[in-house]
């Protein structure tokens, strides 16, 4: 047994009752925290405390006994693997609820299912398509003012349906852009929380206090921020200098663009106490600017600033909404505002430029043998008989220079140099420096070359028997010497955001080139299909419009657009079905007269003659078409129909499409008193200014006011002699719109959007497509709704698991409770054994006999 | 689960009694809406397939308000048309005669104050037959085609108008030679009930016109001759005197003529002096078949090109009325072909033609089809014979076959009368299988709507208990923890 302190078991008691009081802490705060959002379960670290060192006096036979419990710490018990996992999750959750929960704003408004009269629940404006449907039939049955009234007012009514369907349907997407942006404050506010969470862990870590607390509220930032947007998060450790390393944590975008080129989707956002920000405003673009012609006085640069004027930089420019919701991350700051950057050196050994210099070589008198030096008192004199040559002349020590001066190496080299000048060798300036004679080329240039010296010197010393010895030639400078290959540089990459320095640095003859390579954050305008989570989900449904989206937004926005259906594609539909609606019956009500025959017929009631191009007149035919000579003819004499590109229209045949209305017009023929549009985009006019939307679509003035009216025939009967015989309730062109409630139609996108990618939304009546519309809603609803559904179960697990692991348990706590009550107590109680023992050996030992 | 926390559990007793209360809030909802589904999202299939079948009831629902009015219309109709019956041949329980009764009392009582009286009450009846043919239903008229707006028969001169076209009016025939109307000198067409004689042939005119006559000698008996063009005459008796005569020439010769060069001079002048003339006085010659004719001026034998052309408008003008239709839409389908026509077959021809029933147009003989026509020929015809004289043979038999025709025309009435009454049938057949239709369309679109009461109402009971049952486990969830035993 080793050496017993006498009061060590004082010692190991107080340090058991020092962590049991730990405990009893710790698990005082876990049940107090047990309701505390995001709170994670602690406990303490306690290790046994073993005095270290040996006894000087240790027997083999000792034995070590420790000196109780130490608390070393308090920490977490948490698992990173299920906070990934509830994450990932929580995005999955995020992007479907905010997705189901927008969808079901849609359904609110064009979802008729139970809607309607209440005993019949037909639905609303798809009854008054059918409620359209029966006034027709009824005008067709009894033309008369009443019932042309009452199809005056279903349409109407019809009309003041669509432009409430839109205006909601606006309303919608305007609260879900507020909801947008007020999710981008939200996010914002969650990384300066994060980045200032950071700033203060480190700063307790530093210090030495692990922050649980604070870890607690930065996971619960980190799980709200995970529900925005789906998000990698990594811990690391920084060197911070003087061997400390404290904890790093990063945020990046979780890498969920499914186009492998893009790399903004990683972007980040944290990096330990640098956090960025994000923002949907971009620079305003100048709208006249051409790219395709160089800035000039006809070509203003690319922005605008705040009075509208064309500005070069990007940040003189205005800031305005992303017209696509684009969101930018910021560059990372500190919260002192500072850049965040990561510089990174190399370097790498270079050649260096040869420069011409002079020549240096030098002997050294060898310090041990030279027996002139003044301060050797016990250096044997120089022997006169010593020789030594210089440029061919033999001289003698003692003889041609005196032994003081031969001791001497400045002397000596003035001799030298004094008999070399003498044999005409002037290609060296000799000096002493220390021992050493040094011969300096006069001229710049190596050895041998044009301006250096013809040859190295030579020294040669005969030892006579004395001591005068000379080492070996060496070279100072050969006669050149090498400078730093380039000039120092720094080259900034605005779009790398990179600053990049390069330094020359010579040591030991060898050039080394230095490149710093200094890393800025930037901002990222990020991909639209970079993020997922609530933020991506409020996003499509702001911007995606399914087949409405254009070739342009396919190409290089989002290659899926086609398929992803927002309000844009609700709102479109609704304007494509009121566009067709009004166009076709637009077009039912304007047309020319034709007779009894079905051919078309002036004012006059003459049958309108057209030429072939066989020469032959014959009337124009509405119900047998043209003769093809007819047609020919008007082929030949550019009576075609034209795109705005100019390109003649075809038909499903490949066949040119004739423009009748134009050979009509022109040929006079007669107009029907009443003919107009029924429906235009403004209740005061009778002409499309713009184009028809749900928004606007109305019932034309002349139609309100009675100078337009539901056309009921375009036939006139025997009219030839200016005396048409009357058919006052002829009704084939009502009939025509009535078979047009039933009519199947084709929905082209491109009606709408010219551009659109798809080309077929749907095929049938307008009733069919208004049902189409519901059910495409009702099932990505449906869809949606599902998976909301999976992940959600799998988000509450997850949370139970989560919980299982880092939540506070009653019955666990109430376990420790006893255990460090029962351990308080025993130390207590062995504090109060040891002190009994101590007093009978201290009061009550060596007293025997007293 | 390693470890099963307080909090843990709570959270996932939470979730559940969430997912038990909004169970319940479900079955709740689908109990007081008594609905399968609130929205396309629930079922989107099921309420595709219900949004399709309310479009159809609707459909069903207007298109049968369309064949009751039809019906109506079709039924006032029927009223008229059964008055007309009346008054035409059947007896009517009435002291008012029928026209069957009255011609056949004109045929058989030819007495003229007898006479006078029937032709007053033929009179009478052809009017009310119009009358009854004017009838309105609603703000239009019945039998008006589809010009409701106006009155469709109207009599002016005697004469019966349809929608101001004569009711009688139809191409008439002409001459024709080779397919081709004969024309006269001033353009006129000639009517091929024209009489027409064969051309006479060219006399021997001795420098004057009309040829100058040659009495006949002892053969003619004192009758005067016309001579041939070209006849050759001999002077000596020829040796076949049976096939001459000899004649004393104007001019005082006695020449001996074949007898077939010789021209009865009486007969000449007569059909000279009945054909029609050009402006210069000689005869309109028409060729026909290679032969040439004259054309006598009996009756109506031309007529002018204009008159020609409107008679031929108004018989087109009948052509097309008669088969004028307005279509409406009683769920026969309505529906249009591919050029934008619509298919006769989807939809009802709700158009009533008077013409239909009363007949229009001339027959073979240019006698009317019209029953007021006939009737006013026969009133005419009547009032042609002296109202106290008897009837002539000719005039009687032209007043049979009239009267004939006009039982023709009656019978053609009614004809058209039975299939009025078809065609009425057929709309109270196609009204029952609206209604039909529309009960089983509520039916089928309730199937998938509605809820089964007790499916639902045992499915809340169900979620009612489980969400019960959860608020009871979350009694015990929250109740007992070591703590609770820790002294």
């Amino acid at each position: 047994m080793g050496t017993l302190g006498t009061f060590d078991s004082f010692t190991t008691a107080r340090l058991g009752i020092y962590a049991a009081q730990h405990g009893l802490r710790v698990t005082g705060n876990n049940i107090s925290n047990i309701s505390t959002s995001g709170y994670t379960r602690q406990r303490i670290d306690q290790v046994s405390l073993r005095t270290g060192g040996a006894d000087m006096y240790r027997s083999q036979l000792d034995n070590h006994v420790g000196n109780g419990a130490l608390v070393t710490g308090i920490n977490q018990i948490r698992d990173p693997y299920l906070d990934i996992r509830y994450r990932n999750t929580s995005s999955d959750v995020g992007y479907y609820d905010t997705m189901v929960d927008g969808l079901k704003q849609i359904a609110s408004i064009l979802d008729e299912v139970g809607k309607g009269s209440d005993d019949k629940q037909d639905g609303i404006l798809y009854a008054q398509l059918q409620d359209l449907a029966e006034c027709l039939r009824g005008l067709s049955e009894n033309a008369n003012k009443d019932n042309d009234t009452l199809a005056r007012k279903s349409a109407e009514t019809l009309c003041s349906l669509f432009n409430t369907y839109a205006n909601k349907l606006e309303t919608v997407r305007q609260n879900t852009e507020a909801a947008f942006k007020k999710d981008i404050t939200s996010v914002n506010e969650i990384l300066t929380n994060i980045r200032n969470l950071n700033e203060e862990i480190r700063r307790s870590e530093i210090h030495g206090d692990n922050a649980l607390e604070m870890r607690d509220e930065r996971n619960r930032q980190i799980d709200a921020l995970s529900e925005y947007m789906h998000i990698d998060v990594v811990y690391s450790m920084e060197d911070i200098g003087a061997g400390q390393q404290v904890e790093k944590l990063t945020i990046t975008l979780a890498n969920d663009n499914p186009d492998s080129d893009v790399t903004t989707d990683s972007s980040m956002l944290i990096d330990g106490i640098y956090g960025s920000q994000i923002s949907m405003q971009i620079p305003k673009a100048n709208p006249d600017y051409d790219d395709t012609k160089p800035i000039g006085p006809d070509n203003l640069p690319f922005w605008n600033d705040k009075e509208n004027q064309a500005v070069e930089k990007a940040g003189d420019a205005t800031m305005v909404d992303s017209p696509n919701y684009d969101i930018t991350i910021s560059k990372l700051y500190d919260s002192k505002g500072r850049q965040w950057t990561n510089p990174v050196t190399t370097w790498h050994e270079v050649e260096g430029t040869k420069v011409d210099a002079n020549a240096i070589f030098r002997f050294q008198l060898n310090p041990a043998t030279v027996p002139w030096s003044a301060g050797d008192a016990a250096a044997t004199p120089p022997v006169p008989a010593d020789t030594f040559e210089v440029a061919g002349t033999v001289y003698t020590i003692g003889t041609d220079i005196s032994a003081a001066d031969a001791n001497n190496p400045e002397k000596l080299a003035a001799f030298i140099s004094q008999k070399l000048q003498a044999a005409g060798n002037a290609d060296y300036d000799i000096s002493s420096k220390g021992n050493y004679i040094m011969f300096t080329a006069k001229g710049k240039g190596e050895v041998g070359s044009a301006t250096g010296p013809a040859a190295q010197p030579a020294l040669t010393v005969t030892d006579g028997g004395g001591k005068l010895s000379v080492g070996p030639i060496s070279t100072v400078n050969p006669g050149f010497t090498t400078e730093a290959p380039g000039q120092n540089k720094t080259e900034v990459d605005p779009d790398a955001a990179t600053k990049t320095e390069t330094s020359y640095m010579q040591i030991k003859g060898k050039w080394y080139e230095v490149t710093t390579v200094t890393q800025y954050s930037k901002e990222v305008h990020l991909d639209d299909n970079d993020l997922y989570g609530s933020l991506q989900a409020t996003r499509e449904l702001l911007t995606e419009s399914g087949e409405f989206a254009t070739q342009d937004t396919v190409d290089n926005i989002d290659e899926s657009a086609a398929t992803k259906r927002g309000i844009p594609y609700y709102q479109k539909s609704l304007d494509l079905l009121a566009l067709q609606f009004a166009t076709q019956y637009n077009k039912l009500n304007q047309g020319f007269m034709i007779n009894q025959n079905g051919n078309y017929i002036d004012p006059n009631g003459k049958e309108i003659m057209l030429q072939g191009s066989d020469g032959v007149d014959a009337p124009i035919s509405k119900t047998n078409g043209l003769t093809p000579a007819q047609r020919e003819n008007l082929i030949n004499n550019g009576y075609t129909l034209k795109d705005a590109d100019g390109n003649v229209v075809l038909d499903d045949k490949g066949d040119p499409v004739i423009d009748m209305d134009r050979v009509l017009t022109e040929k006079g023929a007669m107009v029907p008193e009443g003919t107009g549009l029924l429906f235009t985009d403004r209740n005061d006019r009778d002409t499309i200014e713009g184009s028809i939307t749900a928004a606007n679509i109305s019932i034309s003035a002349g139609w309100s006011h009675g100078s337009i009216k539901i056309i009921p025939t375009f036939v006139q009967l025997f009219s030839e002699d200016g005396k048409p015989l009357p058919n006052t309730t002829q009704n084939e062109n009502v009939n025509h719109m009535v078979t047009m409630v039933e009519k199947s139609l084709v929905y082209d996108p491109k009606d709408l959007i010219p551009d659109a990618v798809g080309s077929k939304l749907f095929e049938g009546s307008f009733n069919d497509m208004f049902s189409n519309m519901m059910a495409v809603e009702g099932d990505d609803e449906r869809t949606k709704n599902i998976k909301l559904n999976s992940h959600y179960g799998s988000l509450v697990e997850l949370d139970s698991s989560r919980d299982g692991v880092s939540g506070v348990d009653l019955n666990d706590e109430a376990m420790n409770m006893m255990q460090y009550q029962k351990a308080y107590s025993a130390a207590c109680r062995l504090m109060t054994a040891v002190d009994e023992a101590l007093d009978r050996l201290i009061n009550n030992t060596g007293i025997a006999g007293r | 689960m390693i470890r099963a926390t307080t909090g843990g559990v709570l959270k996932s007793y939470r979730s559940n009694l969430m997912h038990s209360f909004i169970a319940q809030n479900k079955a709740r909802t689908t109990v007081l809406t008594q609905r399968n589904f609130n929205s396309y999202a629930e079922d989107p299939a099921a309420a595709s397939r219900a949004f399709r079948l309310h479009k159809s009831r609707m459909a069903v629902e207007s298109q049968y308000k369309i064949c009751n009015s039809a019906i109506s219309k079709y039924q006032s109709a029927f009223t008229c048309l059964d008055a007309i019956d009346k008054l035409i041949d059947t007896k009517n329980g009435t002291e008012m005669s029928t026209l069957k009764d009255t011609t056949l009392q004109m045929l058989n009582d030819p007495k003229g104050e007898a006479r006078t009286q029937l032709t007053k009450a033929l009179d009478q009846l052809s009017e009310t037959i119009v009358q009854n043919m004017n009838q309105k239903y609603g703000d239009n008229f019945i039998f008006a085609g589809a010009d409701g707006h106006n009155v469709p028969f109207e009599v002016k001169d005697n004469k019966l108008y349809y929608r101001g076209v004569p009711v009688d009016a139809s191409e008439p025939k002409l001459l024709q030679d080779g397919g081709v109307p004969v024309t006269l000198s001033d353009g006129s067409y000639v009517l091929a009930s024209a009489k027409t004689v064969e051309e006479l042939p060219a006399l021997e005119t001795n420098g004057a016109t009309p040829p100058v006559p040659f009495t006949a000698a002892a053969t003619a008996n004192g009758k005067q001759f016309y001579v041939k063009q070209g006849a050759t005459p001999i002077a000596a008796a020829p040796p076949d005197p049976e096939n001459y005569t000899e004649v004393n020439r104007s001019d005082g010769k006695q020449l001996w003529y074949k007898t077939t060069d010789l021209v009865d001079k009486s007969n000449y002048d007569s059909t000279m002096g009945s054909v029609l003339k050009k402006a210069d006085g000689t005869p309109e010659v028409v060729s026909v078949d290679g032969k040439n004719y004259y054309v006598t001026n009996a009756g109506d034998a031309t007529m002018t090109v204009s008159s020609y052309e409107k008679a031929c408008q108004d018989a087109d003008k009948l052509k097309y009325l008669v088969n004028e239709k307005q279509f409406v839409d009683i769920g026969l389908g309505f529906q249009e072909n591919e050029n934008g026509q619509l298919i006769e077959s989807s939809g009802f021809d709700a158009a009533l033609n008077g013409l239909t029933f009363l007949g229009y147009g001339m027959d073979e003989d240019g006698d009317p089809r019209n029953i007021y026509s006939l009737v006013q020929k026969l009133r005419e015809i009547a009032d042609g014979v002296p109202e106290e004289g008897l009837w002539d043979t000719p005039t009687h038999e032209e007043f049979r076959g009239l009267v004939l025709k006009l039982e023709s025309a009656s019978s053609e009435f009614k004809t058209q009368f039975t299939n009025h009454t078809a065609s009425t049938t057929k709309l109270e057949n196609n009204s029952s299988l609206l209604k039909e239709n529309f009960y089983t369309l509520q039916e089928q679109y309730s199937d998938l709507e509605s809820v089964d009461m007790v499916d639902a109402i045992t499915s809340f009971l169900y979620a009612e208990y489980a969400y019960n049952a959860a608020l009871k486990v979350g009694n015990s969830v929250l109740s007992q923890s070591l703590m609770d035993y820790l002294n």
